[in-house]
């Protein structure tokens, strides 16, 4: 048994050597893991770029944004990264501060983004936004404002992540603070009686949802799209709130330290391209940043469309967030 | 001439000390700079009394489930006996998700227990959140543990001490006086200080079943200084804070219970005269109904997960298999190897140079392990390695480092005893033969240690099979294993193929739990 296991071992060992080997040249990416997952845009995208590129690409993951940024930080310029896909906004002042990252020399225009882009190390490369997510045979009156959820003491139960540990924690933690400004605090006591938890991440906030734990969660417009798509259910729909939706943009940015910068610079254009674009929709559910000439995906058709993005700018967000999570904590944790 | 080597006990404390503590350095000066302490808030003494409260309560009731169940156990036998053990001891290990979800299939809003009451007629409702749910999961993951390791200590008392108990007559309560309680109080604090630090550090647990942030615990605050606002000398400040309660903590323990010494024997099974006795049938009647009641739905709930079990048997749930099988298997023979030094080390302490308190340092140390938060000691000794050479090879260095040192107190728990346990029975008989080093150990350890030792190392394998914490930093394309998956599967909406994965992993720990079970409860 134990002879196996050794063999399994130098077996293994041997192979990403091998691997290693080879003549072709070879561009590292970090991600975050859903996306090179079985079901992430990672294998698509793969092996549309390889077919243009003469290279391999070779996805390395962490669980997600914030972990993609702790490692970046922890590797510095030793790191093996050419490049890196999954970043959000709300991280962009401190991934920039890394002073890691390269300008990529990508023409922005024509992006389908609700905002305008102009940033020379940061590409975006799906977007959406944050919304209250229910059942519609369940919940047949979802609030029609944030204001109005937060107001009505009988209101549906909602689960939350926590804006500590998780992105989209952190995004609702904004959108209050959008709406409510210096009031927010209040709102958050308001809102506090029907909050059934603060959770780690998205995944356990959603599971609980799809349990029945609560009548809402945290989570994007764009998440009925894989409900009716991959599951052929329509129940699932996003609470249009009419003071708008706090905005998530994921972005994709080059190393400063790579060794083949004009690789990787190629994969910042492919970043953009229709091959690339084409494979988010339906895998990521998320909108492109490039629509085609089609127009929107057929997948994300009939989403909620919001009146409004509300977004602070990543350095709003890096000299407020231990304000704002503050006021969170003294308004929840009572 | 000789030169005298140290022995590799003490040389493993000092390794174990230098790795912990150059983590710390290097996280705590990553700047260049002195660390940026914190000063304790109002906010973090609340977080820090809630950690204690929830942890102490945790373990208080995880060891009145476990220590109740152990003594039915031992004293009943009933068909399926083998699987039921089995099941207890591969609760702990399974990923905190997946204890998560279940704790809500039984009683959440929608769960079983709602359900059934609904069935009934009663429409009111109940909420779970809080520090309910927290202690149902943690009693859950724990209690059937603590009751397995109690049995198997229990099943160690020597076969002559119950031979003069029936001779003598022992009443029930006698025999729980003079054969029981000593094991218990032996075995008890160990393990209450493994459960304590366990609970003390389960913050997925605590942020989902929590209700709010009022139910935070200093990991929370670990994790955001090190994902979030990638402040590394808080980390290190903070997980000093952490390691500093935890050890105090397992001290006192420690110093509160001694352990007896054991006398003389060849363990044979045997059959408790206390067992034909009616009160005592009776109070195991209710204490098994009431645990089955407790862990059989929550046990139930995951095996939902067969479901979807044709969706995501494909090549990367098998790659990801034989990568945490290696993973697990390197980290468990880390575990094994450093858990017999230390406890070799501590038992020439205690016996031949008979100084016990640096014996109870040695005791102490593979708990600090457990104490140091496993995302400091990761980035810590990331920065390490990456000072040394090539940082890609950094993941395959330290998974296995990581969960091997995490399961050092445990196979600690296996391995020490039994040490013991052969020097008092042999070791003068082995010193005036002049029988000493490697022959000690293959002619006078190896026979009473090699059962023990296999649980230890099936136990450690288990618990880094089902680990999550670290891989979540340095998991990566090349290093997928099965919480991994499984994670990456909750990330794509697909819960019924996490439930599945959840289920493998649990399965697999229930085999290896068998396994073990199996090797200690041969006859000698």
């Amino acid at each position: 048994m134990l002879r196996r296991l050794l063999l399994t071992l130098v077996s293994l060992g041997l192979a990403t050597s091998l691997a290693q080997a080879q003549s072709k040249p070879t561009l590292t990416v970090y991600t975050y893991s859903s996306f090179a997952g079985k079901y992430g845009p990672g294998k698509p995208v793969k092996e549309r770029f390889e077919a243009t590129c003469g290279c391999e690409l070779n996805w390395v993951t962490a669980e997600d944004a914030g972990s993609l940024l702790g490692r970046l930080r922890l590797e510095g310029e030793n790191t093996k990264a050419d490049a890196v896909v999954g970043l959000d906004m709300n991280l962009v002042a401190e991934a920039r501060a890394l002073n890691l990252f390269a300008p990529h020399g990508v023409d922005e225009r024509d992006l389908t983004l609700p905002i305008k882009w102009n940033d020379n190390t940061f590409i975006p490369f799906d977007w959406g936004y944050y919304a209250f997510v229910y059942d519609a045979n369940k919940l047949a009156n979802p609030p029609k404002s944030l204001k109005e959820l937060v107001d009505n003491p009988n209101g549906p139960k909602v689960v939350l992540q926590d804006p500590r540990t998780s992105a989209p924690g952190l995004g609702l933690l904004l959108w209050m603070q959008k709406v409510y400004g210096d009031k927010a605090g209040e709102a958050w006591g308001k809102l506090k009686p029907r909050i059934v938890t603060f959770t780690k991440g998205w995944s356990e906030a959603y599971g609980l949802f799809l349990k029945g734990e609560a009548d809402m969660v945290m989570s994007y417009t764009t998440s009925p799209a894989y409900h009716i798509v991959a599951e052929k259910k329509d129940n699932y729909k996003a609470a249009a709130f009419t003071e708008g939706h706090y905005l998530h943009v994921e972005l994709a940015a080059m190393t400063r330290t790579t060794k083949q910068p004009d690789l990787a610079k190629r994969f910042m254009a492919f970043v953009l391209s229709e091959p690339f674009q084409s494979a988010i929709p339906e895998t990521n559910w998320m909108y492109p940043a490039k629509n085609p000439p089609s127009g929107t995906p057929d997948a994300l058709k009939g989403m909620i469309e919001p009146s409004q993005a509300l977004l602070f700018t990543p350095e709003e967000v890096q000299q407020n967030r231990r304000t704002f999570t503050d006021a969170w904590l003294n308004a929840t944790a009572r | 001439m000789t030169l005298k080597l140290p022995h590799p006990g003490s040389l493993v404390a000092f390794a174990i000390l230098g790795l912990v503590a150059g983590g710390f350095i290097a996280l705590a000066t990553f700047d260049g700079g002195t660390p940026t302490l914190l000063s304790i808030g109002p906010y973090l003494w609340r977080v820090l009394a809630f950690s204690v409260i929830q942890a102490t309560l945790s373990t208080v009731l995880s060891l009145a489930l476990g220590i109740g169940l152990a003594l039915a156990l031992a004293r009943r036998s009933f068909p399926g006996r083998d699987i039921v053990l089995a099941i207890l001891g591969s609760t702990m290990v399974m990923p905190t998700i997946v204890a998560v979800f279940a704790v809500f299939a039984v009683y959440g809003r929608s769960g079983w227990l709602a359900e059934g009451l609904a069935l009934l007629g009663w429409n009111g409702s109940f909420s779970i959140f809080g520090y309910p749910g927290i202690l149902i999961a943690h009693v859950f993951l724990n209690g059937p543990f603590v009751a397995r390791i109690t049995l198997d200590g229990l099943n160690q008392v020597p076969a002559e001490h119950w031979r003069l108990a029936t001779a003598f007559g022992f009443t029930p309560f006698q025999i729980f006086r003079h054969l029981d309680w000593p094991v218990l109080r032996a075995e008890t604090p160990g393990v209450a200080g493994l459960i304590f630090l366990m609970c003390f550090k389960s913050f997925a647990i605590v942020l989902a079943l929590g209700g709010g942030p009022s139910r935070s615990i200093l990991e929370v605050a670990i994790f955001e200084a090190l994902k979030i606002d990638l402040d590394f000398g808080r980390v290190a400040w903070l997980a000093l804070i952490q390691l500093a309660i935890c050890l105090s903590m397992t001290a006192l323990l420690h110093w509160a219970f001694t352990r007896p010494p054991v006398g003389h024997t060849i363990r044979s099974l045997v059959h408790r005269p206390d067992a034909k006795t009616k009160a005592l049938k009776l109070l195991d009647a209710v204490v098994l109904a009431l645990s089955a009641l407790f862990i059989a739905p929550l046990t139930f709930s995951i095996l939902t997960g067969f479901r979807s079990m044709l969706d995501v048997i494909d090549a990367d749930l098998l790659q990801a298999f034989v990568t945490s099988l290696a993973i697990a298997t390197a980290a468990a023979i880390l575990a094994c190897l450093l858990a017999l030094a230390l406890a070799s080390a501590a038992r020439r302490r205690r016996i031949v140079l008979r100084s016990p308190r640096i014996a109870a340092f040695y005791d102490l140390l593979p708990d600090a392990l457990l104490a140091v938060p496993p995302f400091a000691l990761t980035a810590g000794l990331f920065l390490l390695i990456q000072r040394l050479g090539d940082p890609s090879t950094a993941g395959l260095i330290l998974l296995p480092l990581i969960n091997g040192l995490a399961a050092v107190p445990f196979a600690y728990r296996y391995v020490a005893p039994h040490l013991l346990t052969a020097e008092e029975r042999y070791g003068r008989v082995a010193a005036s033969l002049g029988i000493t080093g490697w022959s000690k150990l293959t002619i006078m350890d190896w026979p009473v240690l090699k059962r023990p030792l296999a649980a230890g190392f099936a136990l450690a394998m288990a618990l880094s099979f089902g680990d999550f914490g670290i891989i979540a930093l340095f998991g990566g394309t090349e290093l997928v294993t099965l919480p991994y998956l499984l994670y990456e599967r909750l990330g794509a909406y697909r819960l019924d193929e996490a439930a599945s994965i959840g289920l493998v992993i649990v399965l697999f720990a229930v085999f290896l739990a068998h396994a073990s079970g199996r090797l200690s409860h041969a006859g000698d």
